[in-house]
């Protein structure tokens, strides 16, 4: 600046000498100011003290302070002051921003009409900070970026001209510092979550177990939007309900109770139009309804207590919804919170598909898991199975006796077996045990070690035998009900039928525990139905002290006669269904069995298991399918 | 929202160790600024942030270990990271904060660089 020019304006020659002194230093600084700029110090929370001191030594003034705009939600805040002073963020309207941009600074003492509100609401800061004189507006263009405050000016009433032009290239230094400033944070934000959503999908996708997955999910979700809670919910599409997987912090869930723990989606009204009247739980519906990312700042406190929130569908491969990704309440430098924006939106969208796949990985290999440990499972219970049906059966003097066996699946529910008994007779039983697997298996093992038990013990046999066998077999059936009630769960329990051979006397002594009557087909072709009359409860089913008032089990006694011959047989047999969905039935059964009953034994067996192979056809096997022939020589 | 979090400090002689504890954003990481700015006040400028507690960072936080990395460089000072998980080793190294500061795999190497 030359004096001369401004002719009106010329210094006296004493003040020259220090006018010219503080321009060299205003230089000096100047450049400092410039190297602050360049120096690779972007942020200007650092930086923003250092051009606070450079304006205020180059100026001569004591106090003042910088404070920057934060438009999102249009408020001030000190970015540094001299003497260091607190204060809580500065609302600042719309409008008095744009009279700010307006003027080049603002003398406090005589403002302009439109900032007079402006400087009324803030009395404290003005009578109580470091600028209380002067307010140059901090602004590149059209944008507003803060304000420069100023207090006293050290021994002068006002600045001189050339000081309020100095004023105005620190304040534009200052404002290309808040600037540079903002777009490098800016950059840095969008690099961290583009880096973060790039690294975060092979992460979540490697992680084999559900609970891991949810949790990482949820986690990169609330960092990735800079959000400070969110929650992780999977719909359960029989029961209409979304049901809470995980949240983030965990006491997301005390604060919000049972409110959190499922929500049912029956409840929830699609959400109107109109934004403000949107509740956090019908913009859950919308998303699980319609598949796509929603925000609301959901006022009305229903589930999350009326914060900012998000939500992102979490889909599978095929489309179908799998969840819903929550975040809530994002926020900002400074400890408030802003309502997510629509890139966010597509950020949490983009997360979401990642998220979905993540997810269904997770679930595919538990599942993978969990066939595994049953195939392993069933093999083991084969392996018990195998180990109860008898590969050869004894020879009963005087009689032929043959079994059959083929289970539907690896491991089946049947069980035979002929039994010497130590008072001389023969034990024949069948049983058919409800479900399939480890458990009928187990509970098969339990059936036969209680029979070899009760066996084992039964009485030599009197005179009395009828009375005593009778008796004898209504024990057993007792003491394996009660065997089979407390080994068992609810639906775990076996039909049974006992035949007691006496191969002396020819009686058959027979109890029946809700099982199939075996067919007799006596030598002159008449047929007997076995313990169609005496047809007790399964064993097992009811506790023993309720088994008298529902159905007492009785036992029954023929004798067999040369060429007599007993099938014994599960409901895999008769309930055989062929292509037309007809069943093999009783009627069928009786046929063949007259059909091949002047055959030994085996080959009775044999001629039954090709009757009713060749009845099923093409059709299913839905049972086991489980024969056992006695035949009087 | 409560977000449990803490920051232990161990001030030695020569150097300062933060460690922090919980999600790393706003309100963990204005606190962990400030404490630093108090030591960098206070004379020290080898400070080490201990994240081994921290499985969480959001933009934040990362602009408030930025800015922590310039103050302390401002005092020609130096910033060493330790107990970072692999991810947020390599988003250390993408936002090159790595360049100015170092990373360690526990406290004792980063505190051994300063000597």
């Amino acid at each position: 600046m030359n004096a001369e020019d401004k002719g009106t304006n010329y210094m006296p020659t004493s003040s020259a000498e220090e006018t010219i002194q503080r321009l060299i230093f205003s230089l000096s600084e100047l450049e400092q100011l410039g190297q602050t700029l360049i120096s690779g110090h972007s942020n200007f929370n650092v930086s923003s003290k250092t051009y606070l001191r450079i304006t205020l030594g180059t100026l001569q003034v004591t106090r003042g302070a910088i404070l920057c705009y934060h438009p999102t939600d249009n408020y001030l805040t000190v970015a540094a002051s001299a003497p260091d002073f607190d204060s809580t963020p500065i609302e600042i309207e719309p409008d008095e921003v744009t009279s700010f941009l307006e003027c080049s600074h603002v003398e406090i003492a005589t403002p302009p009409e439109e900032l007079q509100s402006f400087i009324n609401r803030n009395s404290d800061l003005i009578n109580g900070s470091a600028m209380h004189r002067l307010w140059v507006p901090l602004k590149i263009h059209d944008e507003f970026l803060g304000i420069l405050g100023l207090g006293e000016f050290l021994g002068r009433e006002k600045l001189e001209e050339w000081e309020q032009e100095l004023l105005t290239i620190l304040a534009h230094q200052i404002s290309i510092a808040i600037a540079y400033s903002q777009i490098v944070e800016g950059i840095q934000s969008e690099k961290f979550r583009l880096f973060m959503l790039a690294e975060s999908a092979p992460q979540i996708c490697q992680l084999l177990q559900p609970e891991d997955a949810a949790e990482q999910v949820l986690h990169q979700a609330v960092a990735l939007l800079d959000a400070n809670m969110g929650c992780l919910m999977l719909v359960h599409p029989e029961q209409q309900m979304l049901e809470l997987l995980d949240a983030f912090p965990k006491s997301l869930i005390s604060e919000n109770g049972d409110h959190l723990q499922s929500i049912s989606l029956k409840d929830i009204n699609m959400p109107s139009p109109e934004a403000e009247d949107r509740t956090a739980l019908n913009m859950l519906g919308s998303v699980v309804e319609e598949g796509r990312t929603n925000r609301c700042s959901a006022k009305k406190d229903d589930v999350f207590g009326g914060r900012n929130l998000m939500v992102g569908p979490i889909q599978g491969r095929d489309g179908d919804i799998l969840g819903v990704l929550v975040v809530g309440d994002k926020e900002e430098r400074g400890g408030r919170t802003l309502e997510f924006t629509e890139e966010d939106e597509m950020l949490l969208d983009s997360f979401a598909k990642q998220a979905g796949v993540a997810i269904e990985n997770a679930h595919l290999h538990q599942e993978a898991l969990e066939a595994r440990e049953l195939q392993s499972e069933m093999e083991e219970a084969r392996k018990i199975q195998e180990n109860l049906i008898p590969d050869t059966l004894p020879e009963i003097p005087g009689y032929e006796v043959a079994g059959y066996y083929v289970p539907r699946g690896p491991v089946g529910g049947d069980y035979f077996d002929c039994i010497e008994l130590p008072n001389g007779g023969w034990g024949l039983s069948i049983a058919d045990v409800s479900g399939k697997g480890m458990q009928a298996a187990l509970l098969m093992a339990t059936l036969r070690a209680g029979l070899l038990s009760e066996i084992s013990s039964s009485k030599a046999r009197t005179d009395s035998e009828l009375i005593d066998m009778n008796d004898e077999l209504i024990d057993m059936a007792m003491t394996l009900n009660s065997l089979l009630y407390v080994s068992g769960t609810e639906e775990k329990y076996a039909t049974f039928f006992y035949s007691h051979l006496n191969p002396d006397t020819d009686i058959l002594t027979s109890l029946n525990g809700g099982h199939n009557p075996p067919l007799i087909v006596r030598k002159d072709g008449n047929i007997q139905w076995l313990g169609q009359e005496i047809g007790g409860l399964p064993l097992g089913m009811f506790p023993n002290e309720m088994v008298p008032a529902i159905a007492e089990y009785q036992a029954e006694q023929t004798t067999l006669q040369s060429g007599d011959v007993v099938v014994y047989y599960t409901d895999g047999v008769t309930e055989t269904v062929n292509i037309d969905d007809e069943f093999y039935d009783e009627e069928r059964l009786e046929q063949d069995a007259i059909a091949c009953a002047d055959n030994d034994a085996t080959l009775i067996c044999n001629f039954i298991h090709n009757a009713v192979s060749d009845f099923q056809g093409d059709a299913d096997q839905f049972d086991d399918l489980t024969l056992l022939v006695l035949r009087k020589k | 929202m409560a977000n449990k979090f803490d920051i232990h400090i161990r001030a030695e002689q020569e150097y300062a160790v933060l460690e922090t504890e919980g999600y790393l954003n706003d309100a963990l990481g204005e606190q962990l600024s400030q404490k630093a700015q108090d030591l960098i006040e206070k004379g020290y400028n080898q400070l080490v942030i201990n994240l081994a507690k921290t499985a969480l960072i959001n933009s934040i936080g990362i602009s408030i270990l930025i800015e922590i990395i310039e103050a302390l460089d401002e005092r020609e000072g130096t910033l060493n990271f330790c107990g970072l998980s692999a991810t947020q080793e390599r988003t250390f190294r993408m936002m090159a904060i790595a360049k100015y500061a170092g990373i360690f795999p526990d406290e004792k190497t980063a505190v051994a660089d300063f000597q």
